[in-house]
């Protein structure tokens, strides 16, 4: 069991990426690129996000 | 004699009950539908995927949805847990003892209590929201390869 935050986005974003690389890409060198692509911006993409939300209170 | 564009880039279809039989292996396990139209390669990364991530999602306490009446989204999770074919059943089975797919209607009903508190064993873990998350997505992966399976079979994919 994964219990951190961080981790669980990274293994998540990496299944997802080789996922949709391998759904809707037929060579090696386009599927890595998928995966670096949608793998990487998911995580940055959601660091940035938190990173905007951390000033706003819960309530 | 030169074959057409068409025929150049559009697969055959296979016999009338190829796309079928394709649909029904690839949800009765990830992948498998692939690996029955030929697609050996992608077969194996869809099974190790949709397999990783069901079973992170069940070793992080997430639980199969149960059909509630009363909440109608409930509708929507069980469809997409169902999805997942032979891994549902395993998901299932970890999560409430038994096949089971809906919550007792009768509030007074012993069973309705008993899958109640197996629910809410999971619940108040605290990676309960992952498991549910890596459950979902992994049932939605393969309601994904079950219609690319389709488009594979019929040839409007290679």
């Amino acid at each position: 069991m994964i219990r951190s935050h961080l981790l669980n986005m990274v293994v998540f974003s990496a299944l997802v990426a080789v996922f949709f690389a391998f759904l809707t890409q037929r060579g090696t060198r386009d599927r890595l690129r998928v995966i670096l692509i949608l793998g990487g911006s998911m995580v940055v993409l959601s660091l940035v996000l938190a990173y905007v939300m951390y000033p706003f209170p819960l309530r | 004699m030169s074959e057409t564009l068409a025929e150049q880039t559009i697969p055959k279809a296979r016999s009338a009950a190829a796309p079928f039989a394709a649909c029904f292996l690839a949800w009765l396990v990830p992948g498998l539908g692939h690996f029955y139209l030929g697609k050996k390669v992608r077969a194996a990364v869809f099974f190790v995927v949709v397999g990783a991530t069901f079973a992170l999602g069940i070793a992080s306490d997430g639980a199969a949805s149960l059909i509630e009446e009363r909440q109608p989204l409930t509708f929507l999770a069980t469809f997409d847990n169902v999805a997942l074919g032979a891994f549902d059943l395993i998901g299932r089975y970890l999560t409430y003892g038994t096949i089971v797919y809906a919550l007792p209607g009768n509030e007074a009903d012993p069973r309705r209590a008993e899958l109640l508190d197996r629910l809410r064993a999971r619940v108040r873990s605290v990676t309960f929201e992952y498991g549910n998350t890596f459950l979902l997505t992994a049932g939605l992966m393969n309601i994904l390869l079950i219609l690319d399976a389709f488009d594979i079979a019929t040839g409007r994919k290679d």
